[in-house]
């Protein structure tokens, strides 16, 4: 899976696992921010915790990567393209 | 508060429970109970051995005690052998909490009958599974009870027990009642806290700096209230009095609180005021104190709110570093700590605490229990999912003259009975697969061919995002509430909502178990945990309305609507709450129809998703808005067991225009109007599906309770008896046009 493969299968997650019906997961921005405040009116998802913990366990399940707890997840959560990049850093085959 | 009944991890009985707190013991132990391997955290507080409590046989199949009956029995048992009263001899009321009921003992095969159709038949496990269930032993075993409601509002559902009992006390339609709450440990709870990251590691820590979540627990907590003047006459010797309560509903998130503790704090003070107290008079807070980082920023924060300066003098603890978070059980339990911290002038720590978060400036007391001259009074706080909150203030028994507990009798003088609020229904709604109908519609549900309604999905009345985390269950629920509010013309505002629900998230808590079995605990859904708890409907419906109001569920099998609407009947008479959206929905589940609602309800019904809610409200707020007022409720009765008195007792109609409505023609119901002096008025039984002839699942009583109202308030009847009638139980209300 490419990049870009892999950024739209995380984009269809979202919008599956967290029921963001009517949401198009091909017009999710690579970089826009997943979660906080003025989320969805700044161009963002608007994302809480709850949705956090959602997307770490269907990863998980989807791609066998654990996502670790705290300031690490926030880093990780922080975009699309983030989250691909950590999904395939994780499931490269190690030198 | 004349009796009081615990147990606890910390031991059976309130005394071993008391000593064990007192001695900062911790029940905090690997759980033994079901095979916890594979979980993040596998740590719990478990209670210990259980004397054996059985039950009648229903017919020939055994019937299975749950372990939450068994702790709740005992609990029950030992309050009122501390009351030393005599349930014949007075009328006694039952009002019991509990989250997860027989879920213990029905997880298994409920995961296995997600699997397996071929599975979903009559099991005698299924006998303990609904939430009911705890309440109908508690009768059998200690009744008789002149009324008896189940409720749940998750985690403050315990709390909220003593508070319908206050109401119930107030409005003096009993002498006593025996409240409490009770939950065991399972396995659903576990998995679904720690999805949530919400368990720490370790035993918990409340008020740590270094917290990381709550520990579970299990336990059952039961006390006697009796009214103040009736305790005295008997003699009876108090232990603390329920002096104030307050419970709302944060409308914020189905699982994150309010950070700022706005609406906790407004409740500590309207309880505080209730209680005819201020913040100087307190001596003592039980706090919520999960040990979540959350929680408890939230309630330090609210605590400084709500009694300002105070706070720097006032002890804080949380017992939940000793039995952890008893859920269901947790708010009934924790006020009977703090009713024995009052009484015994002890204060009780927070087990667990060994560097406080220096960012929660509150007076801890650490590691053990301190003896202090006086307790004057204390509240005991209880906040669940979906923001329903509740806080109780108790004070110390004075022996010179009454308490200061009865605010309302405190103002009006202690010999005046409380002037009570009279309810009427001025909105209502049904939403189900024929679509959505309002007063006018329902006004016509008996004539040929009923109301025409169009299917519409509920996607079509809610926006899809803020509602994206609703099931099936809030989508029916929130559609038809919003609908009966508008049809009210009143916004939600302060508004509680009551929702009766007979078996709760079954398919939803079968798929959820069946996920973690098969895929293990790590990948049970985080996102789905929070919609398994009964009360998950009525909170995702306050959080979209944005209703402030005290809200719950109810559960009576197939009366669990009427028990809802009686919910609300009797917070608005004792002035908790001016407005009430009350009714119930119907899931459209295989499991119910196949083998739950055989056993308790009726035969063959394809259940499906649907709704029917009132408004009710104070005729005094009615007026105050001038809203069209459908009825008022003039008179209303329920029963367990026998029916004889409740039919004495219906009276006769005023003149003509009368009619019966019957949620069910049995002959039992016909036998009950023909014993009243309606026998000779019109009578009606609503087809079950508005328009269509079929039988009814369990929200048909809340719809034909639309269906009523809309017609005396349509001028096609000048009064009406409403009648829900089982065989051991039963509602009845007389509905008068105004």
């Amino acid at each position: 899976m490419d990049g870009e493969e892999l950024r739209l299968a995380i984009k269809r997650l979202l919008v599956k696992e967290l029921n963001l019906k009517g949401r198009d997961p091909e017009a999710i921005d690579d970089d826009s921010p997943l979660f906080g405040a003025g989320g969805a009116a700044g161009g963002g998802l608007g994302l809480d915790s709850l949705d956090a913990l959602q997307l770490a366990m269907s990863l998980e399940e989807t791609f066998g990567v654990r996502i670790p707890d705290g300031e690490e997840a926030r880093s990780i959560f922080r975009s699309v393209r983030a989250i691909a990049d950590h999904v395939s850093q994780s499931r490269a085959p190690r030198a | 508060m004349t009796g009081l009944g615990l147990v606890t991890p910390l031991g059976v009985g309130v005394d071993a429970t008391w000593n064990g707190l007192v001695r900062g013991e911790r029940a905090i132990a690997p759980i033994t109970l079901f095979d916890a391997s594979g979980q993040r955290v596998s740590l719990g507080a478990q209670v210990g051995e259980l004397p054996a409590v059985t039950a009648k046989s229903a017919g020939a199949t055994r019937t299975v005690v749950s372990r939450t009956s068994v702790m709740a029995v005992v609990a029950a048992e030992e309050a009122i052998r501390m009351a030393k009263l005599d349930m014949r001899a007075r009328r006694v009321g039952l009002v019991v909490a509990t989250t997860t009921g027989g879920m213990l003992e029905t997880e298994r095969l409920l995961a296995a009958m997600h699997a397996d159709a071929g599975l979903r038949r009559l099991h005698a496990e299924m006998r303990c599974h609904p939430i009911t269930a705890t309440a109908d032993l508690l009768e059998e075993k200690l009744g008789p009870f002149v009324r008896a409601r189940t409720i749940a509002s998750a985690c403050s559902s315990g709390a909220n027990a003593l508070l319908v009992a206050a109401a119930w006390l107030r409005a003096g339609e009993v002498d006593a009642v025996l409240a409490g709450g009770a939950d065991s440990l399972c396995r659903l709870t576990l998995t679904g806290f720690n999805a949530l990251g919400a368990i720490d590691p370790g035993p918990c820590r409340p008020f740590d700096r270094d917290r990381k979540g709550t520990t579970l627990g299990e336990g059952a907590g039961f006390v006697v209230l009796e009214g103040p003047e009736r305790a005295r006459a008997r003699k009876a010797t108090p232990v603390a009095v329920l002096a104030g309560w307050a419970a709302g509903s944060e409308a914020h998130h189905i699982t994150n609180p309010e950070p700022g503790g706005s609406l906790a704090a407004g409740l500590m003070a309207r309880a505080l005021d209730r209680a005819g107290l201020s913040a100087a008079d307190l001596d003592y807070v039980n706090a919520h104190g999960t040990g979540t980082l959350h929680n408890d920023a939230m309630e330090a924060s609210a605590l400084a709110r709500a009694l300002g300066p105070e706070v720097a003098r006032v002890a804080v603890s949380s017992s939940k570093g000793q039995i952890g978070h008893t859920l269901g059980a947790a708010g009934a339990i924790e006020a009977a700590i703090t009713a024995l911290v009052v009484a015994r002038a002890t204060l009780v720590p927070t087990a667990g605490l060994e560097t406080p978060d220096p960012a929660l400036r509150l007076v801890h007391v650490p590691r053990v229990g301190r003896r202090v001259p006086r307790v004057r009074a204390a509240l005991s706080n209880a906040f669940g999912f979906g923001g329903m909150d509740t806080v109780l203030a108790f004070s110390e028994v004075r022996e010179d003259g009454p308490p200061r507990a009865l605010p309302s009798t405190a103002r009006a003088g202690v010999a005046d009975p409380p002037r009570l609020d009279i309810p009427v229904i001025t909105g209502a709604a049904t939403f189900g697969p024929e679509g959505l109908f309002g007063v006018a519609a329902c006004a016509t549900a008996l004539d040929a061919g009923g109301p025409r309604g169009t299917p519409v999905d509920a996607d079509a009345y809610l926006d899809p995002d803020r509602a994206r985390r609703f099931d099936r269950a809030a989508r029916v629920a929130t559609v038809a509430a919003a609908h009966a509010l508008a049809e009210a013309g009143v916004e939600a505002g302060d508004c509680g909502i009551a929702l009766g629900t007979a078996f709760g998230a079954v398919e939803a808590s079968a798929a959820f178990l069946h996920r973690a079995f098969e895929k293990g605990p790590r990948l049970a859904a985080p996102a789905a945990f929070p919609n398994l708890v009964p009360s998950a409907p009525v909170g995702h419906a306050s959080i979209y309305l944005g209703a402030h109001g005290p809200s719950l569920a109810t559960a009576d099998l197939g009366a669990s609507g009427e028990s809802a609407f009686f919910h609300a009947l009797d917070l608005v008479r004792a002035g908790e709450s001016d407005r009430f959206v009350a009714g119930a929905i119907d899931l459209a589940s295989d499991i119910v129809d196949r083998a739950l609602g055989p056993l308790f309800c009726e035969g063959a019904v394809r259940r499906r998703d649907e709704a029917g809610v009132v408004v009710v409200e104070s005729e005094r707020a009615a007026r105050a808005r001038g809203a069209r007022i459908l009825a008022r409720v003039a008179r209303s009765f329920e029963w367990r067991g026998g029916d004889v008195d409740a039919a004495r007792a219906v009276g006769a109609p005023g003149g003509d225009g009368a009619e019966v409505i019957l949620v069910r023609a049995t002959p039992a119901a016909a036998a009950f109007v023909a014993r009243t002096a309606w026998a000779h008025a019109p009578r009606h039984t609503c087809a079950p599906r508005l328009g269509e002839v079929d039988v009814a699942g369990e929200a048909h009583g809340a719809k034909t309770l639309a269906v009523a109202a809309a017609r005396v308030g349509a001028g096609h009847a000048r009064e009406s008896l409403f009648v829900a009638h089982w065989p051991d139980r039963g509602y009845a209300v007389v509905l008068v046009a105004v």
